[in-house]
C-alpha cells in the first residue's frame, strides 16, 4: 500500500481579516475621541499639580481658556477664549447662561467650569473671572493642571 | 470579422483596503485627543454680600502670595513651599492640642489670598499642596495613600464607603476669598 504523503504545508497567515480589525480600531477611536479643540489664538501653558481629581461626568465640563495672545497685535495682556472665540470679562455671564441652556434643566446646576489658564497669568485677572462666574452661579471650578512627577 | 471579446472579471482588489483603513486610523489618532479632565476642583462661594462671621485667629491658616510670588505663611515670609504639607496637617489635626493651632479639624480654615500681580502658577502650587495634605489625611484615615484615595471610584459601594469614611470630620475648608472680608478675632 502506498501512503500518500502531504507535501508543502501552507504556512501563510491569512491577512483577509486585517481590514476588519483595523476598521474596528478605527471605529473605537472615532467613538471615544473628541476632535481636538485646540486654541490657536492663545498661548497656554498650564501649571503642574499633584493632588488632581478627574471628573466622572465629562459632559458637565465646559472649558474656558485664559492665556496670552499669539498675535502681537492683540496686545500682551491675558485674554479669555471660549469655544475658539475670544470673549471679554463681561461676556462670561452670557457664555455661562448659554452653556447652562445646553446642559438642560437637570444638569445645569452641576456645570463644571474648567479653567485652562497659563501659569504666568496674574491672579487679579483670574480673580475677576471667578467673580464673574460667581455672579452667574457657576461655582464649580476645575483648575486644569498637568500631573507632575 | 469577428471581434474577440475578453471576459473581464469584475473584482475589486481588497488588498489596499487595509492601507486605507490604516491611513484613516492614523488620521484619527493624530487629530483627536481624549478629553483631558484632570485638575484641581474647587467650589467657589456664592455671590452674596460677605457676612462678618467671627473666626478665631487660631482656626485660620493664612497663606498670602504677593506680586513677587513670595509667600507669607502664618506671618512668616518664605520663598518656597517646602514643608507646607506637614504644617497644614499639624494645623488641621493639632494632635498635641497646641493653643496656636486649630481647635478642631472641623473648624480649621485654610485661607489663600493673592495680590493681583501674583502668578497663577504660585497660587496653584499653594492650592495643590493644601489639597494634597488633605488627601493624605483622608487616606491615612482609611489606610490608603493620597493617590489611592483620590482614585476611589464613588460608583462602587465599597469604595464609596471608604471615600466617605476618609472625609469624615475633616472638611476641606479652603477659602480663596479676600482676607479683608474675613474678620479675625
Amino acid at each position: 500500500m502506498k501512503i500518500k504523503r502531504k507535501t508543502g504545508t501552507n504556512t501563510e497567515i491569512s491577512t483577509a481579516s486585517m481590514p476588519d480589525i483595523v476598521f474596528l480600531l478605527l471605529f473605537f477611536f472615532m467613538v471615544t475621541a473628541t476632535i481636538k479643540v485646540k486654541d490657536e489664538q492663545l498661548n497656554v501653558n498650564v501649571p503642574d499639580a499633584q493632588a488632581v481629581n478627574s471628573v466622572d461626568k465629562k459632559f458637565l465640563i465646559k472649558e474656558l481658556t485664559v492665556g496670552f495672545p499669539k498675535d502681537v497685535r492683540l496686545g500682551h495682556s491675558p485674554r479669555i477664549s471660549a469655544d475658539k472665540q475670544m470673549i471679554t470679562l463681561n461676556q462670561i455671564g452670557q457664555w455661562v447662561q448659554r452653556q447652562k441652556t445646553d446642559l438642560g434643566e437637570q444638569y445645569k446646576d452641576q456645570m463644571i467650569v474648567m479653567l485652562r489658564a497659563d501659569e504666568k497669568v496674574d491672579m487679579g485677572f483670574i480673580g475677576d473671572i471667578q467673580s464673574e462666574l460667581r455672579k452667574n452661579n457657576a461655582r464649580k471650578i476645575l483648575y486644569r493642571t498637568l500631573v507632575h512627577n | 470579422m469577428k471581434l474577440k471579446k475578453t471576459k473581464v472579471e469584475p473584482k475589486v482588489s481588497a488588498g489596499s483596503m487595509a492601507d486605507i483603513a490604516f491611513l484613516l486610523l492614523i488620521f484619527f489618532l493624530v487629530s483627536t485627543n481624549l478629553l483631558q479632565d484632570k485638575g484641581l476642583m474647587l467650589q467657589l462661594p456664592p455671590d452674596v454680600p460677605p457676612t462678618d462671621t467671627p473666626i478665631k485667629d487660631r482656626n485660620l491658616f493664612k497663606v498670602l502670595i504677593n506680586s513677587k510670588n513670595e509667600y507669607l505663611i502664618e506671618g512668616k515670609v518664605r520663598s518656597d513651599l517646602a514643608g507646607l504639607h506637614d504644617e497644614v496637617k499639624m494645623f488641621v489635626l493639632n494632635p498635641s492640642s497646641n493653643p496656636s493651632l486649630s481647635e478642631s479639624p472641623k473648624k480649621a480654615i485654610i485661607s489663600i489670598k493673592t495680590q493681583r500681580g501674583a502668578h497663577y502658577a504660585s497660587f496653584i502650587a499653594a492650592l495643590d499642596i493644601i489639597k494634597e495634605s488633605y488627601y493624605q489625611m483622608y487616606g491615612e484615615q482609611v489606610g490608603l495613600s493620597s493617590e489611592e484615595y483620590r482614585r476611589l471610584n464613588r460608583n462602587i459601594p465599597k469604595e464609596y464607603s471608604l471615600y466617605l469614611k476618609g472625609k469624615m470630620n475633616l472638611p476641606m475648608n479652603i477659602s480663596i476669598a479676600e482676607p479683608d472680608q474675613i474678620s479675625t478675632l
